[in-house]
């Protein structure tokens, strides 16, 4: 396993004896591989998400229990070198494009793999790489990163980590304040970067379309702890669960249910794309 | 990033000093400072201490907030304590410390100073004071071993008016400390500039801006916490990028900082921006005429204390003209 929790809790006071500190991640245990997963995780404001991975990458140190990244193993006293795991995990934060400060954009991109002591040439072939890989024109590496629209902004900031060459991508809310079209575009490239180069990706998201349409694996937070962590598509038929921690359904999900409903035909409504909607409408509806 | 940041010492808990008009506070803090300048007596400037001391404990203030303030200045007091003793040489000798430097005794003072920066690691607080009991036991130790191999002899004198001059900068330094974290103590921040605009509103005559100059002062206190969380979020996002603020060369410490530093400047203009627009949406005119919501009155207390720290400014000047205190 790339990723294991093992009892893992965090706290942004210090823990003090006889004293109840409220932990911001509670008593997690968490495997996640270093291949081929998507996962989202999602959850209400301050159930610990970004806590959750931002321990993933050891930004954070647990205050009790033990994470192993990568062969690395974190407690919350041992001194280990974390530089080079945060080379392995790359974590885009949210509106990563405050980030950016460098002259030209290019210039952000390298900015990381040289911090991880890759030679200049290298990392500058790394960045034009990943600057075509996500859509980036050579125009716009070399405009200043504030010279240049939000959403490329976005952009060269994920490029940035995308060109430390990272084993597993986590990305904080990556799609929040992009137009439709920016949304669709990056969730697309997640999904190359995952079934082409089989990259683990994890991203944190409050919006069903996003895990509906490019998760398979879903952890849900509520209050801390993890109270779900399996398969996306059985997340959304089980309805009371999701009731319970009140998640919303996809609104792929809420068109057949309603179609179900007022057209009275027998349709499995658990779709998950268009495609899917559309095929089992037409399978339903065709003749 | 959960953690509340409270910026400034305030300190919340109710006594009279809480209770006083913000106006009050500073301008009794003043009184007292000017007259702690006017001072010239060793004793005099001990019962100035006690007094604050006195009101600092009617403040239910724990003693150990003063204390932290004097922790930021301690190099610079025990630096300037040592200056005065060592260097002032007219009046009358008190004692003469003679030290011999050998070899053996330089080999422990430097085995001494090893232990210390080695134990720097571990122990984290009240380095100030770990050095000081180095250094006197370093002294010490040429003080009174005296070995063969001896390098240099070297004599220290002190003289009274040195002890006078030393004692007398150490009192004052304190005592000014202590009245002016008194005052941020036990004054909101909000408060403390309500009272500031009240004090400062005659200079409106001569043209001053003093409600745009307090609404600035009030906006930057407000944005404190605000940009150490967003720097907080900066230094991580730079963290996953590679920046490893705690080591690295001076050139990569340069760019650290670069990398730091430009994204806060355009974040900050940004919401100085965004914070424009909103209070121009919400009819913001600058220095049009307006009411406070926290209206400010003086209660008998107030009085009480314009009067005795005005009797105090009073009392120390009289003295210092005709008894030259």
């Amino acid at each position: 396993m790339a990723i294991n929790f093992r009892k893992v809790s965090y706290s942004y006071s210090a823990l003090k004896k006889n004293k109840k500190v409220k932990f911001a991640v509670s008593d997690v245990n968490l495997e996640i591989a270093e291949k081929d997963e998507f996962i989202a995780i999602v959850g209400h404001t301050g159930s610990g998400k970004s806590t959750l991975v931002q321990l993933m990458n050891a930004l954070l140190v647990p205050s009790l229990g033990e994470i192993d990244i990568l062969g690395t193993t974190i407690t919350p006293h041992a001194k280990v070198k974390l530089k080079p795991i945060r080379k392995q995990v790359g974590l885009v934060f949210q509106f990563p494009e405050y980030q950016l400060f460098e002259e030209t954009s290019l210039k952000d991109i390298t900015f990381g793999p040289k911090n991880f002591g890759i030679p200049t040439e290298e990392a500058i072939q790394k960045a034009l790489d990943v600057a075509r890989l996500v859509g980036l024109s050579d125009d716009i590496l070399k405009k200043s990163p504030f010279a240049i629209s939000g959403g490329e902004m976005r952009k060269v900031a994920i490029a940035g980590i995308l060109a430390s060459n990272p084993d597993i991508l986590i990305l904080d809310e990556p799609t929040v304040g992009l137009d439709p079209f920016g949304k669709s575009e990056l969730l697309k490239l997640l999904k190359r970067i995952n079934e082409e180069e089989h990259k683990t990706i994890i991203i944190i998201t409050h919006d069903m379309e996003v895990v509906s349409q490019v998760a398979k694996r879903v952890i849900v937070l509520d209050n801390a702890k993890i109270v779900y962590d399996g398969d996306m598509k059985a997340l959304f038929k089980n309805d009371e669960f999701l009731i319970n921690h009140n998640l919303d359904y996809p609104e792929i999900m809420k068109l057949m249910r309603s179609l179900k409903e007022r057209l009275g035909v027998d349709i499995d409504i658990y779709q998950y794309s268009i495609e899917e909607a559309y095929q089992e409408l037409s399978r339903v509806l065709g003749d | 990033m959960n953690e509340k940041i409270v910026f400034g010492q305030y300190y919340h808990t109710d006594s009279w000093i809480h209770r006083l008009d913000p106006r009050t506070k500073i301008i009794a803090v003043f009184l007292y400072m000017i007259a702690l300048f006017v001072v010239k007596n060793v004793y005099l400037l001990g019962a100035f201490l006690l007094l604050a001391l006195i009101v600092i404990t009617t403040s239910k203030v724990p003693l150990i907030k003063f204390l932290n303030s004097l922790k930021m200045v301690s190099f610079i007091l025990l630096f300037t304590f040592f200056f005065q003793l060592l260097l002032r040489k007219d009046g009358e000798q008190l004692a003469v410390f003679s030290f011999n430097m050998t070899i053996i005794n330089a080999l422990l003072i430097i085995l001494l100073f090893i232990l210390y920066f080695l134990s720097r690691r571990i122990i984290k607080s009240f380095r100030v004071l770990l050095l000081s009991i180095v250094l006197l036991i370093s002294f010490y130790i040429q003080i009174k071993f005296d070995f063969s191999y001896l390098l240099f002899t070297y004599q220290v004198r002190i003289f009274d008016s040195g002890l006078i001059m030393s004692l007398y900068i150490l009192l004052r330094i304190i005592a000014l400390l202590f009245i002016s974290s008194l005052l941020t103590l036990t004054t909101k921040p909000t408060d403390l500039n309500n009272g500031l605009e009240a004090i400062l509103k005659p200079l409106k005559h001569i043209g001053v801006k003093v409600s745009t100059l307090t609404m600035m002062i009030s906006i930057a206190l407000r944005f404190i916490p605000t940009l150490i969380n967003e720097a907080e979020k900066i230094l991580k996002a730079q963290a996953s990028r590679g920046v490893d603020f705690k080591e690295g060369k001076i050139g990569a410490k340069v760019m650290q900082i670069i990398s730091l530093l430009v994204p806060m400047f355009v974040i900050a203009y940004k919401r100085a921006y965004d914070l424009a627009d909103a209070m121009e949406a919400r009819g913001f005119i600058p220095d049009a005429p307006r009411t406070n919501i926290n209206l400010l009155r003086y209660r008998t207390s107030d009085y009480l204390t314009f009067g005795f720290s005005f009797a105090l400014l009073v009392v120390t000047i009289y003295l210092r003209i005709f008894y030259a205190l």
